[in-house]
This record gives C-alpha cells, sequence and structure tokens, in this order.
C-alpha cells in the first residue's frame, strides 16, 4: 500500500522578492512500513520535502497524498488533525514541551486524541519502556540528556501508532553511540508495529541503517536506492 | 482541556519574578479597590445616616404640600386614623412630633437665622440622634417636656453667638398671623452633630412653647417616624399611605424627601467605577505585554505542539488560562488581605479627625466605618477577570496564529 505519493511537487520560496526553488518537481512513492531516509547536500530540500508531507508547509505546485488524504484540499484545523493522528514528527531537538515530565509529553498526544486517562497511562508508559526510559519518565525535558530527550521524542511520535513518523535529522545532535541506539529503537518500532519511517540525514550511521536510500540535490532527486 | 491549564499554571512559574509582579500588581489593584469600596460605603452610609438621624428620620407624615412649602400655614393636627395607623403598621418603632419654622436667634452679640425645631423630647429620643448628639460636658442637659421654655443650640453656633449653658438669647420670627413673635429662652444644653450644617442652622425648643409662640394651637409641622430599617422604607410607607386614606396628608420616605442624597450616593459610586476604569485601563496593558512577552519567548514550543497537531484555539486557550492563573493567584493575594483589613476597620473604624473639619462637611462624622457587602467582593473581583481576560485576548489570538514552520526555525 502507498503510503506517501508525491506528484510533481515543486516548493519556491520567496525571499526578498526574489524566488528560490527548494524542491523542482519530485515525484516519490513510499509504500507503508518503509524504513527511508533522504540524504543530500545542505540546502538540496531535505527539510522541505518532509515540511511538505507533515502538512506544516504547502507545496507550490504538484499534489501530496499521505495515507489517502490529499493534504492540498484541507484546512489549517484539518491539518492539525492530520497530524496529531497520523504523523509523528521528531525534530532535530527542542522536541518536548519544556514545563511537562516525560510521561507527560508522551500523553499529550494522546489527551489531545482523547483518551481515557487510565488508558493514556498505560500506553505512555508502555512506549516509554520500549524506548528504555521507565525509570526517567518522570522527569522534566532539561534534567534528561539530549539522547534521552530525542527517545522521549520517538515515544511520543509513536505513542498513538501513526501511519508515519517523519523525523528531520533526529541524530544530528547526538553522539554516534548514542545516535546508533536511537536508530535501533526506531528500527524496532518499524519492525514490530510497522510503522513507516522516513528520515532525512547527513549521517553515514542513518544512512547505513535504513532500508533505502533516497538522494536529493538541488530540489530533484537523484538516486533512489532499495537495500531489501 | 486540564492539561492547557496545567502547562498555563507550570508556565507562571518559569519566570516568577514577572509573574509575581503581575499577580502582585493585580492583587494590589483589586486590595485598593476593596479599600476604597469599603470606605465609600462606609462615607455613603454615614452620610445617609446621619441626614436621617439629624433632620429627616425615615418617613415622614405632614400635609400635603409642606415639603414644598414649609410655611406655618401649612401645619396640620393629625387625625385619629392616623395615629392609630402609626402605632398598628408594622416595622415602625417609633414616631415624634416636630414644629418648625424659621426664625432669628440673637445674643448680645450677634444674630443667625436658624430653623427654630419644637420637639417632644421623649418622642424625640426614639426618631433622631439629637439627644445623643448632646455635649454634657459643656454643662447642659437635654430638654425634659414638650413644655420646656429653653434653647438646645449647636456648640457651634454658641460660639458664634458668644453664648453658654444658662445664658439668655432671644428668638425672634413670624407667627400664623405673620405677626412677629419671639421670646428670651435660656441655653439649655449644647449639641454637635456629625453636619456641620446643621449645626449651623439647627436649634430646638419644647413643641408646646413653640405651638403657642406661633399661633398654631395644637397643630403640628410634621410626625417623623423612624423605622426598623431605612432601605425597606417603601413597603412601610406604602402601608401607612393605604392605612390613611387622606388626599391632605402626604407620607414621605427619606428618599422622597432627600433625593440629592441618593443623587450623591449615586455620584460619588460613578466617580469610583471612573476611577476604578483607569486603574485596571492601565493593568490590561500590563497583563497584555508580560502575555506577550511570555507567547514570544516560547514561540519555539508552540511551534513543536502545533507541529504535533494542538490546534489554534487550544494554544489559544493555553495562553487565556495562564491568563486566568494570574488573576486568581493576584485575586487571593488581594482579596484575603483586603477582607481582613476592611473587617477590623469595619470594628475600629478610621478616625478622620485630623482632618476633622472637611469630613463634617461631608455630614459623615470624624470616624468612618468601612463595610464591605459580598456583592461588592464578587464586582471587583470580575472586573479583575474581566480586566485579565481582555487582557488575554490578543496576546491568545497571536500564539493561535503561529505558523508552526516559522517557530519551529526559531529556537
Ligand atoms: N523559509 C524559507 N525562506 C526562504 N528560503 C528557504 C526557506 N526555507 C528553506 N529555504 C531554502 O530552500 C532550500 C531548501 O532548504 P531545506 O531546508 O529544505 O534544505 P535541507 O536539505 O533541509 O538542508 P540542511 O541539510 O541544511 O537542513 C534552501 O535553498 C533554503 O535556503
Ligand atoms: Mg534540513
Amino acid at each position: 500500500m502507498s503510503m506517501i505519493v508525491l506528484e510533481n511537487v515543486e516548493k519556491d520560496y520567496l525571499h526578498h522578492g526574489k524566488k528560490i526553488p527548494a524542491l523542482r518537481g519530485v515525484s516519490l512513492i513510499i509504500q507503508s512500513g518503509e524504513f527511508s531516509a533522504l540524504a543530500g547536500p545542505s540546502g538540496s530540500g531535505k527539510t522541505t520535502l518532509l515540511n511538505i508531507i507533515g502538512g506544516l508547509d504547502a507545496p507550490t505546485a504538484g499534489s501530496v497524498t499521505v495515507d489517502g488524504t490529499a493534504l492540498t484540499a484541507l484546512s489549517p484545523r484539518e491539518l492539525a488533525d492530520m497530524r496529531l493522528r497520523k504523523i509523528g514528527f521528531v525534530f532535530q531537538a527542542y522536541n518536548l514541551i519544556p514545563v511537562l515530565s516525560a510521561l507527560e509529553n508522551v500523553e499529550y498526544v494522546l489527551l489531545l486524541q482523547g483518551l481515557e486517562k487510565k488508558e493514556r497511562r498505560e500506553r505512555a508508559e508502555a512506549v516509554l519502556t520500549e524506548v528504555g526510559l521507565q525509570d526517567l519518565m518522570r522527569r522534566l525535558p532539561h534534567e534528561l540528556s539530549g539522547g534521552q530527550q530525542q527517545r522521549v521524542a520517538v515515544a511520543r511520535a509513536i505513542v498513538s501508532a501513526p501511519a508515519i513518523v517523519l523525523a528531520d535529522e533526529p541524530t544530528a545532535n547526538l553522539d554516534q553511540k548514542t545516535g546508533a541506539m536511537l536508530m535501533d529503537i526506531m528500527h524496532e518500532m518499524n519492525l514490530k508495529k510497522g510503522i513507516t519511517f522516513l528520515f532525512s540525514t547527513h549521517d553515514p550511521m542513518v544512512m547505513e541503517r535504513s532500508e533505502r536510500l533516497i538522494r536529493l540535490s538541488d530540489g530533484n532527486i537523484v538516486s533512489d536506492e532499495s537495500k531489501r | 482541556m486540564k492539561i492547557f491549564f496545567l502547562i498555563g499554571w507550570r508556565n507562571l512559574w518559569r519566570n516568577k519574578r514577572r509573574s509575581l509582579v503581575v499577580i502582585s500588581s493585580i492583587a494590589l489593584g483589586i486590595f485598593a479597590m476593596m479599600f476604597s469600596m469599603a470606605l465609600m460605603n462606609g462615607l455613603n452610609n454615614q452620610m445617609v445616616e446621619n441626614t436621617i438621624s439629624t433632620s429627616l428620620g425615615h418617613i415622614a407624615v405632614q400635609r400635603a404640600g409642606f415639603q414644598d412649602d414649609m410655611k406655618l400655614q401649612n401645619s396640620f393636627s393629625p387625625s385619629e386614623t392616623a395615629l392609630q395607623s402609626l402605632e398598628q403598621t408594622p416595622g415602625i418603632l417609633a414616631y415624634a412630633p416636630r414644629i418648625q419654622l424659621e426664625g432669628m436667634i440673637r445674643s448680645s452679640e450677634a444674630s443667625r437665622g436658624v430653623l427654630i425645631i419644637g420637639i417632644d423630647p421623649e418622642k424625640e429620643k426614639s426618631v433622631s440622634g439629637i439627644a445623643e448628639y448632646l455635649l454634657p460636658d459643656q454643662g447642659g442637659t437635654f430638654l425634659l417636656n414638650r413644655g420646656d421654655r429653653e434653647l438646645l443650640i449647636s456648640k457651634t453656633l454658641a460660639e458664634k453667638l458668644d453664648l453658654m449653658v444658662g445664658d439668655k438669647a432671644v428668638i425672634l420670627f413670624q407667627d400664623v398671623d405673620r405677626e412677629i413673635s419671639g421670646a428670651a429662652l435660656n441655653v439649655r444644653g449644647l449639641y454637635q452633630s456629625p453636619i456641620d450644617s446643621f449645626d449651623k442652622y439647627v436649634i430646638y425648643t419644647g413643641l408646646d412653647t413653640l405651638a403657642k409662640m406661633a399661633g398654631i394651637g395644637n397643630r403640628i409641622s410634621r410626625i417623623v417616624v423612624r423605622t426598623e430599617n431605612r432601605d425597606a422604607v417603601d413597603p412601610v410607607a406604602a402601608h401607612l399611605r393605604a392605612a390613611v386614606p387622606d388626599p391632605g396628608i402626604e407620607i414621605l420616605t427619606w428618599k422622597d424627601m432627600a433625593p440629592n442624597l441618593l443623587s450623591a450616593v449615586a455620584l460619588f459610586d460613578a466617580m469610583m467605577y471612573i476611577f476604578f476604569a483607569i486603574i485596571f485601563t492601565t493593568v490590561v496593558f500590563s497583563i497584555a505585554n508580560v502575555l506577550i512577552m511570555a507567547v514570544m519567548e516560547r514561540f519555539h514550543e508552540i511551534g513543536v505542539m502545533k507541529s504535533i497537531g494542538t490546534r489554534p484555539v487550544w494554544i489559544g486557550a493555553m495562553v487565556v488560562f495562564e491568563a486566568v492563573n494570574l488573576a486568581l493567584a493576584g485575586l487571593i493575594a488581594g482579596v484575603v488581605p483586603g477582607l481582613l483589613l476592611v473587617g477590623a476597620l469595619s470594628v475600629t473604624g478610621i478616625d478622620f479627625s485630623f482632618y476633622m473639619e472637611s469630613v463634617r462637611v461631608w455630614g459623615t462624622g470624624a470616624v468612618v466605618y468601612p463595610s464591605i457587602k459580598p456583592m461588592d467582593v464578587w464586582v471587583s473581583a470580575l472586573i479583575v477577570m474581566g480586566t485579565t481576560l481582555t487582557a488575554a485576548v490578543y496576546p491568545a489570538v497571536k500564539a493561535a496564529r503561529i505558523k508552526p514552520l516559522e517557530a519551529l526555525h526559531f529556537i
């Protein structure tokens, strides 16, 4: 099943009246359950592409379909609900709500979805245990290391069993070992729960561990290799 | 949603100093508001009460037209029915006859225009405060009976006329036939009421003495009635009017007789609200300012919240909750000491004697007893909440409209 379908997606930014093309007609299909990475030099359009798939940014031209829903037709509120139910995000850093504990940050998503307190608690505790944070759940983000914070972010992204998790350079602020551990956790979730993952990265370790590598350059896909 | 209240609450404590500044300014605002309301209530209350206990009483029964033209020709003899109704109407505590006429008092030193009131001393004690205003340390006493041929004048007037207890003074006026009538009477006692203008103008003598001099036989000017509660005079007056269906008689409440007193109270209240409006307009801007700073500081995390699916309204609600938390904290910090202070002062009173003369002009007396009604507390709380919510609108809308993408870039 096709989870993400991009057709001729173009994105131009306006900067001081000058048109800056970030994506120049990208077509891409990501199947359900893939564990894929976007690579490419800085400025090649990786973040832009993830943002468009996540409904955080709108393409200038082309169509985007996520899990069967065409994003271009949605209102801001519908986009918010879409992100809430179908998409998990992991950003480079500062992913968490600073005044909420690790557990509360994870519960937050379930709360927005209207789950009962008991179920919220159980599910949040279960995913935090899966990412290895069972002993640190009550800590506030600033009381956790960068790697631990990223693991909370992963837990939050997967807790509501979304169709897809988009992660923009999730390991960029982590050391090699911590980054590898985070990748292992995400891969495990991918295999165990069938959640689709799409990364952007400069990190060879991430490229190596992903099962499909899509290379961008100057707003175009230049290579696309599957390792499976 | 509870979580946004929780986030709002915790956000409050991220910048403790800033929040405390806002909380204490709200607290100070409501404290000042409660205090000035209570003081104003006390002043108004005493102004009304003093006017009632010096001159008005609660209800007057008099000849129709007397209120507009208080001449001797408008005096009357109360009918049996009228007197009976006064006895039988529920809510009436006491009543007393009065004769009043304009005249002059003259000592060897000077003379003044005055209002001469003839009273039945025993009955007068139960409808007005005049017996309590007597100054025993000046050597005098209150009048004893309605036939007394003696005078009660104020200390102020005594000083102006250079009179002391026991001195003779002459009163002069036109009797009912417009003939000059007069007598030389001894000053029996001196009084001081809380109302300066009253003291300068009013003197008392025996009811029968004045009736005889005025040539009105057994007629009187009015019957002054005291009821159980000055705020519940209307039903009593209505009852009386029904019981005495005489078009030649008018039955008026203190509100009818002194509409300017009511409008003075209303004016003071209005002034107070304008004052509050000014204070709280400045509070609106300071709260709004703090909230905008708070929103800008959290630009990135609001972006995160939005990108993981929080609806814009909830972001706005979070800011509003934060404002509500500030207001609640400020309310509690202001209302509790406010109630304690007002409660204490309502017992001890605030002594303005150092300021006495000007306070006496307002007719409130030197010691003011602030009083606060539950309603006032609710109104203050409502004003503070309303102010805070108003202040929160712009920051909340601004936060709700933050574009997640821009906010995520902003670290
Ligand atoms: N808000 C914006 N306004 C103007 N130009 C932008 C904006 N965002 C991105 N761009 C431009 O679009 C192009 C693609 O940027 P993008 O952030 O997608 O690159 P990237 O591949 O994620 O780079 P990096 O590896 O450095 O994160 C770049 O030329 C960038 O300068
Ligand atoms: Mg990028």
